[in-house]
């Protein structure tokens, strides 16, 4: 059995990448090129949720229909009662030093 | 999906909207970033940028829930499902070819 000089397997690597149109890097250096070579993956991943229909969503796509979210309006009624009672949320602190974690240490 | 998706899911959708709307910019600065061929100082203005990018662009923060419970653990990747979803379902004879097994 001869031994092929390794210049020549070089060229025949240079030849092949020649017909099969691709890149000849004999040092293996990196490119980058598998980055722009890569499918895109959003629009699959997009639809892996099915679409849903809710109220809201339907009366915010069609506001000339006047849709009434029964469910939103006893939320916002029940948080309204709730303020009557003095049960609502607390104020935003308007600075650092009023937070509730600051009050609790002094 | 159930009555309404849980927070989790929100930030999966979100995560997903985040990766299609910013997939071709981070796969260019991907690709400068790592390409030994230019001048190093290039390259690391690029990892720069992509660094700069938020966490919901990564492809790596999606992950898939179930679509019926939003659960993210013991997931069938065939159906999407949970796997007590699955067999709810396939009790239920919603899964075309699924049969509960009996020997």
């Amino acid at each position: 059995m001869s031994v092929v000089p390794p210049s020549r397997l070089a060229k025949l690597t240079k030849l092949r990448c020649n017909i099969f149109q691709t890149v000849y890097n004999p040092t293996g250096i990196r490119t980058g090129a598998k980055y722009l070579r890569a499918r895109l993956r959003g629009p699959a991943m997009m639809s892996y949720y099915p679409p849903t229909l809710n109220i809201s969503r339907v009366a915010r796509m069609y506001p000339e229909l006047e849709l009434v979210d029964e469910d939103e309006e006893q939320r916002l009624q029940d948080i309204e009662d709730r303020k009557k009672r003095g049960k609502g949320a607390p104020k935003k602190a308007k600075t650092k030093e009023d937070g509730r974690r600051n009050q609790r240490r002094k | 999906m159930g009555l309404r998706p849980n927070i989790r899911v929100l930030r999966d959708m979100k995560a997903r909207q985040g990766v299609l709307d910013n997939e071709v910019t981070r796969r260019a600065y991907l690709f400068v970033a790592r390409n030994q061929n230019l001048p190093p100082q290039i390259r690391h203005q690029a990892q720069l940028q992509l660094n700069t990018f938020g966490r919901y662009t990564r492809p790596t923060t999606v992950k898939n829930r179930c679509y019926a419970s939003g659960r993210g653990r013991g997931i069938m990747s065939e159906f999407g499902l949970c796997r007590y979803q699955f067999r709810l379902k396939a009790l239920a004879g919603m899964l075309n070819g699924v049969k509960k097994a009996s020997w």
